[in-house]
């Protein structure tokens, strides 16, 4: 009895996980959005958990895992061919649900490759076609800079401006300008005490180290010019063509 | 007394607010189109992540004084001839504009100066950190490996060659100039003859002609097809309208400071 007990909590347990990860991709697939609370009541997993008694298994259900590791016909190949990547001609052809679709298609296939790696590494073996990642990256990257570019068009036609965020110039309390991007808060700015502590102006003390620091720049500027000079010199010494071509120009 | 002037500026500035002098400037909350509930999905796609630790040491920068040899950065041997923390003598080396480089591996050309004056062959290899060229079976030196000598060529500099008209077979200078066309081809100067450039070898090895499509390769049709439809969605409402998604959540009014 306190075994059957204790089974039937452990298989309450193993099929609640089963369920969720069973579950999961079928909500994704459907988009909706907020989980259904009906998983999680207890009713239905006494009904559930009789049904399920007679095929009680303790192996990891396999659903969608074996999608982490390649092709079990490439295993312990030592290279994997691979095509190019995408180019960004080519992903800007495509539509968005085009570029939504391959974006998951190259993050499964990246999640497989860095698996890959990890486990090479683990095994201190070299990993078969490291390439195939940095062209899945690349891809990527493509997607998303192609996605970019419709959103700053659209963005352009419709407000006039190419940051998402707005900002401004400003200075901080050491006397530096810099670009300041605005954030989203819930308060208004006088009610809000983290940012009202901020100091964006510097006191009149500060003005003798904005002289320095510009002496300082301006010493960097100097000394990387005149290398330049002593390294042209050198090389109009070696090379004398070089002067004639630089004098003439 | 000075102590008391300073708490009282002090005083000032803290009810005058963080910008000091300046107003602080305030906007409601950003729209970027009509659709408002296309703001709570954004934000969520971030780029690739990091990138991997070979892409990462790839594009890591070598040392100022590193000396370049006909091997590539990355390889044992080069890494054998510069260690880490090496620093040799500078070569000078004549710079030459990307865009005014000439030679390319494949090409014909003529050795003009050392051992092998005069005899033509294939470039086999052309290092341009230090204007070298390797040319095939010329400027050889020969080196004892596993028991007998074996022939290994020797860089020759770019003064030290030239390129070679593909009919006359003779040695000519070459230009870059643009065909009626807009295409930027090698000319040479003595017959006017086009010198074509030579077809580069790819980094990764794969020969396009030879190309057979994996089962993870989309085929050239589908990756060319344009099903792009430009229109004045962003691309989030775009999927929310493929997958059917109704965001019926209102954005609570949020400040931009």
């Amino acid at each position: 009895m306190a075994a059957a007990a204790g089974m039937s909590a452990l298989c309450r347990r193993l099929m609640g996980s089963l369920r969720l990860s069973g579950a999961r991709p079928s909500l994704m697939a459907a988009g909706i959005p907020g989980l259904t609370p009906n998983l999680f009541l207890k009713s239905q997993a006494k009904v559930e958990l009789l049904h399920q008694l007679k095929f009680l298994h303790t192996t990891l259900s396999r659903k969608g895992l074996e999608e982490f590791f390649d092709d079990p016909v490439n295993w312990g190949e030592k290279s994997v061919k691979s095509g190019d990547a995408w180019n960004i001609k080519q992903l800007r052809a495509k539509s968005s649900e085009d570029l939504h679709k391959l974006w998951y298609v190259l993050l499964k296939e990246k999640n497989m490759l860095l698996t890959l790696e990890l486990e090479s590494k683990r095994q201190l073996k070299p990993m078969p076609s490291p390439e195939r990642l940095e062209k899945v990256e690349e891809s990527m990257k493509n997607i998303d800079l192609v996605v970019r570019e419709r959103e700053i068009a659209l963005r352009l036609l419709q407000t006039g401006h190419e940051k998402p965020v707005p900002g401004e110039w400003r200075h901080d309390f050491l006397g530096r300008t810099y670009w300041y991007s605005y954030k989203e808060w819930p308060i208004p700015w006088y009610l809000n005490k983290k940012y009202k502590k901020r100091k964006f102006y510097y006191l009149p003390h500060v003005e003798r180290f904005i002289r320095l620091r510009l002496e300082q720049s301006l010493r960097t500027r100097a000394r990387r010019q005149s290398l330049e000079k002593t390294k042209q010199k050198l090389l109009e010494r070696k090379f004398p063509h070089l002067a004639i071509k630089s004098q003439s120009q | 007394m000075q102590g008391e002037v300073w708490e009282a500026q002090q005083e000032e500035r803290l009810q005058r607010g963080p910008l000091g002098d300046r107003e602080q400037p305030h906007s409601e909350s950003l729209r970027l189109s009509a659709h408002p509930e296309a703001d709570l999905l954004r934000g969520g796609r971030a780029g690739a992540g990091a990138m991997r630790l070979s892409a990462v040491l790839a594009a890591a920068r070598l040392p100022p004084g590193y000396r370049h040899g006909t091997w590539p950065p990355d390889t044992a041997a080069a890494r054998r001839r510069n260690p880490p923390g090496q620093r040799r003598r500078r070569v000078l080396v004549e710079p030459i504009d990307s865009e005014e480089w000439k030679v390319f591996q494949g090409d014909t050309v003529q050795v003009l100066s050392g051992k092998d004056a005069g005899k033509q062959a294939m470039v086999t290899q052309v290092v341009r950190a230090r204007n070298w060229v390797v040319v095939e079976g010329l400027n050889t030196h020969y080196r004892y490996i596993g028991g007998t000598y074996i022939a290994s060529e020797a860089p020759l500099l770019l003064s030290q060659i030239t390129l070679v008209d593909p009919e006359d077979r003779k040695p000519t200078e070459v230009q870059w100039r643009y065909t009626e066309e807009g295409e930027r081809v090698r000319v040479s100067l003595r017959s006017g003859r086009i010198i074509p450039v030579p077809l580069q070898p790819r980094r990764d090895g794969i020969v396009p002609e030879q190309w057979i499509d994996g089962p993870k390769d989309t085929s050239v049709e589908d990756a060319m097809q344009k099903t792009y439809v430009p229109s004045l969605k962003t691309f989030e409402e775009e999927i929310m309208d493929a997958m059917d998604i109704v965001e019926t959540r209102r954005a609570k009014k949020s400040y931009w400071y």
